[in-house]
């Protein structure tokens, strides 16, 4: 048992609705459990069996709109079990258990064996990514379990995520909007800003155009951040354009000590539920 | 004869207040199994009640009144429906013996109709058409005997809608579900009907000779009826009912037994009533299997009316009904607001309706409505807190005089345009109350600026420009700035000035019908030209007289 949890000896599990970057699982020490989606009767998993480039292209050739399905405790068990026999630790860190119950197969099986931290982030997508590469940092400093802890509660209880979101009716077709229900999404080109409020996806803004969405940002960057705060961000795509790259610059323009991590992308469950052509950021200050 | 025929245009306007909220009533019912069939339970209790009566020939009070308690009791479906059966039981008993009706004899009647309803349930449970009965029975009690018949009923039904709003705190499978409770509802409905009816024989002035109805000129109506204001919505599937087959049937014989039927019924299930007397008896309980009900009952004389529904299968199928949205017209939130806008223009119409808006009254140049029609549109949502946007600078005082008639919250938000009004009910938020969606929707149209474009019907110099009869004119903000032989000149015209003013988005709405050659995508052109900045949206609005309604913001 040494004191100090570090990258050597401590792995992060992760569910595939926290859409990372290409290739992020490839490093040692990352753990994926996929969610399944179903498309009529063909089942893929989430995240591994298809590309997000290729989700999307079947999404928007699809007429029907696929369903998606949480892991089970027992596929939790064995990932734990197999990152168990190389690491000591294992933070298990999960999209919100609002939106879905994945975070409840985790505790379940969690409960099975030793070692084994798992936490619901109350928040979803890259968001989620971003929250275990910040764990990451702290790792490869070396920290005790108690302060990794810490930051992990800290993230959840401090990060943002603010989505842009192309339309809602993946969300309302997917009975996902929660609170979001009073929002009119797809109407009179509306875009929706959602953010993520005690566990839910929530409406922030509604707004017509580039020029409006770019100004309810910057406001949502200013109710949570001050212009010398050290923040830490991402932005995230969802088959978009160029939107993504003016989130980055709009962030960086005004928060000078901004820190770009690296820009997640959608995978196909939280895409089945927020649709194509969204764009997104999640941040945290440090 | 006299008798009877009063009796049935009373109970036949009961039936047709059942009948009128009969869904409303299966909505509600949720206990004791959500099967959704009270209302039609109870309307076809009360339908026996009058076909009964119309094939009987019986002219005297205690022969309609044995007629009316037979006619409940064979037609009796469901347990509302069986207790229902005993209240009117109950009541017809007091004035059969009476043999005449007044506020003394309704006051006894409606205590015994209590008294019925209670003996038929071996464990009376609150928060159901028992409590509303017995506070109804309570408070007719305290009318002194001098008063006349209609201050009973209006007391009476003052008392049973107290107590129907009372039962969701009592029983928690209502207050689960935030509902009333389906048969105390459906009583109170009933009661209305009956109320309106004697008062309609009061005043029609066709009283029976031999009923002495207190007859005073009643001083208005003793029971307006309420609109249905509850739409009840199914979130989660509901429970199954342990017991999954509601069979009742009618049992005919010489000496039956109804306590040992009651004795052999409640082991085998729930919501057991036994009913009747040693001749006819009605049963009705909720089994696993009916098989076993029949062969008991046939061992005490003959079974008739036998009648076996799956709840089950009712609580599914209410379930889904009330999941399905019932009409696209948006709900009305807690603590929100309505939108009653004025516009002109299928194609407008449907985008205030898609935004949200609640009612659409059509407006233009030339049909604007008045106050009275606005006010109408109001009342007709049922809403207390309501937002107009009059959409026309012509309007808006008349959207002012309705708002100071009525005695509901109104807001005026002041859009002189159709595309203001779009920009205000982007900003709308159904959650927000009247003066809180005025303030957001007044700060959204703040920096709005509106254009148009239309035909001159004359030749005219209008602010600094000369116009030609026929020629297109652009206007922004109520000023002319262009005149042109064709609309897209005048449209550019408009675009211009927007440009001018400073334009990140600019909505066009179009009708182009009257305007051959002109086509959205030479609008489009032209936009990308004139505004390149812009982002550019296009919708079809379908106004009369203005080919083009545009904003920028």
């Amino acid at each position: 048992m040494t004191d100090l949890l570090t990258l050597e000896n401590t792995a992060i599990v992760m569910d595939s609705t926290c859409d990372p970057p290409d290739g992020w699982f490839d490093q040692p020490g990352l753990y994926l459990v996929p969610l399944k989606v179903h498309f009529g009767d063909q089942m893929f998993r989430d995240g591994v069996d298809m590309t997000y480039k290729e989700f999307f292209a079947k999404l928007r050739g699809s007429d029907i709109l696929p369903t998606t399905s949480q892991p089970t405790a027992g596929e939790f068990l064995a990932t734990y079990q197999a990152a168990r026999e190389r690491y000591e630790h294992v933070f298990s860190l999960h999209i919100s258990g609002e939106m879905s119950g994945t975070v409840r197969a985790a505790q379940q099986a969690a409960e099975e064996i030793d070692n084994v931290h798992v936490y619901d982030l109350r928040t979803v997508t890259s968001a989620l990514a971003l929250g275990a590469e910040r764990l990451r940092a702290h790792l490869a400093d070396g920290c005790t379990l108690d302060a990794a802890k810490a930051y992990v509660e800290r993230y959840r209880d401090e990060s943002r995520v603010l989505i842009h979101a192309a339309t809602l009716e993946y969300l309302r077709r997917g009975g996902r909007i929660g609170l979001a229900a009073s929002f009119v999404g797809g109407v009179f080109d509306i875009k929706p800003l959602i953010h993520v409020v005690d566990g839910t996806m929530t409406g922030y803004a509604k707004v017509r155009g580039q020029k409006k969405a770019f100004a309810a940002m910057r406001r949502y960057l200013d109710e949570h951040s001050r212009p010398d705060d050290h923040i830490w961000f991402c932005t995230i795509d969802a088959d978009t354009d160029d939107e993504p790259q003016q989130i980055r610059e709009l962030i960086q323009s005004c928060r000078p000590n901004a820190h770009f991590v690296w820009q997640g992308h959608v995978a196909a469950v939280v895409g089945t539920h927020i649709g194509p052509g969204t764009a997104a950021f999640a941040m945290i200050v440090e | 004869m006299i008798v009877r025929a009063a009796a049935v245009s009373v109970i036949q306007s009961a039936l047709s207040a059942v009948e009128a909220e009969r869904q409303l009533i299966n909505d509600l019912n949720v206990y004791p199994v959500p099967d959704g069939d009270t209302g039609t339970n109870m309307a076809l209790t009360v339908r026996a009640v009058v076909e009964e009566l119309e094939q009987s020939d019986v002219t005297d009070i205690p022969s309609v009144a044995a007629a009316v308690t037979k006619g409940s009791l064979m037609g009796a479906r469901g347990n509302s429906g069986v207790i229902l059966s005993q209240i009117v039981r109950g009541i017809c008993d007091v004035w059969g013996q009476a043999n005449s009706l007044d506020t003394a004899v309704f006051k006894q009647a409606v205590m015994e109709g209590q008294h019925a309803a209670y003996r038929a349930v071996k464990e009376p449970v609150e928060g159901t058409m028992l409590t509303v009965i017995r506070e109804m029975a309570t408070a007719a009690q305290a009318v002194p005997d001098g008063l006349g018949l209609e201050h009973l009923l209006a007391a009476v039904e003052e008392a049973g809608r107290v107590a129907v709003e009372n039962t969701t705190a009592q029983l928690p499978a209502l207050q689960k579900a935030g509902v009333v409770d389906a048969g105390g509802y459906g009583l109170l409905v009933l009661f209305r009907g009956l109320a309106a009816g004697i008062h309609d024989l009061v005043r029609g002035g066709r009283i029976a000779a031999g009923a002495r109805l207190a007859a005073r000129a009643a001083v208005g109506p003793v029971a307006a009826p309420m609109p249905p204001e509850r739409r009840v919505v199914v979130e989660q599937p509901s429970e199954l009912s342990e017991y999954r087959y509601c069979t009742s049937l009618l049992l005919t014989g010489t000496a039956i037994d109804r306590e040992a039927l009651e004795a052999f019924l409640a082991p085998l299930g729930d919501s057991a009533l036994v009913v009747g007397d040693e001749r006819t008896v009605k049963i009705h309980v909720h089994v696993n299997d009916p098989g076993v009900v029949l062969s008991e009952a046939v061992r005490h004389g003959a079974i008739g009316d036998v009648e076996i529904n799956d709840m089950h299968a009712q609580t599914r199928e209410r379930d889904e009904r009330l999941a399905m949205p019932t009409t696209s017209t948006p709900e009305i939130g807690e603590g929100g607001s309505v939108v009653v806008a004025v516009v002109a223009g299928a194609g407008n119409q449907q985008l205030f309706r898609d935004l949200g808006c609640h009612a659409v009254v059509d407006g233009g140049q030339s049909m604007n409505p008045s106050a009275a029609q606005l006010l109408d549109a109001v009342e007709a949502l049922g809403a207390e807190e309501v937002v107009i946007l009059p959409n026309n600078g012509n309007v808006i005082l008349t959207a002012e005089q309705a708002a100071g008639m009525s005695p509901l919250h109104i807001a005026v938000v002041p859009s002189r345009s159709i595309p203001s009004g779009l920009a205000a009910m982007v900003a709308f938020d159904p959650g927000e109350d009247a003066v809180g969606n005025a303030r957001l929707m007044e700060d959204a149209i703040a920096d709005v600026r509106c254009g148009e474009v239309t035909h001159a019907v004359r030749d005219s110099e209008l602010d600094g420009v000369e116009v030609k009869k026929g020629q297109a004119m652009g206007i922004v903000d109520g000023k002319l700035v262009a005149a042109a032989d064709d609309i897209e000149g005048a449209f550019g015209g408009v675009l211009a000035e927007f440009v001018r003013g400073g334009a990140d988005y600019v909505t066009v709405l179009t009708a182009l019908n009257g305007s051959p050659g002109t086509t959205r995508e030479r609008l489009a052109e032209i936009a990308a030209r004139l505004a390149p900045d812009a982002e550019v949206s296009f919708h079809e609005g379908g106004q009369p007289l203005y080919p083009i309604l545009a904003s920028a913001e």
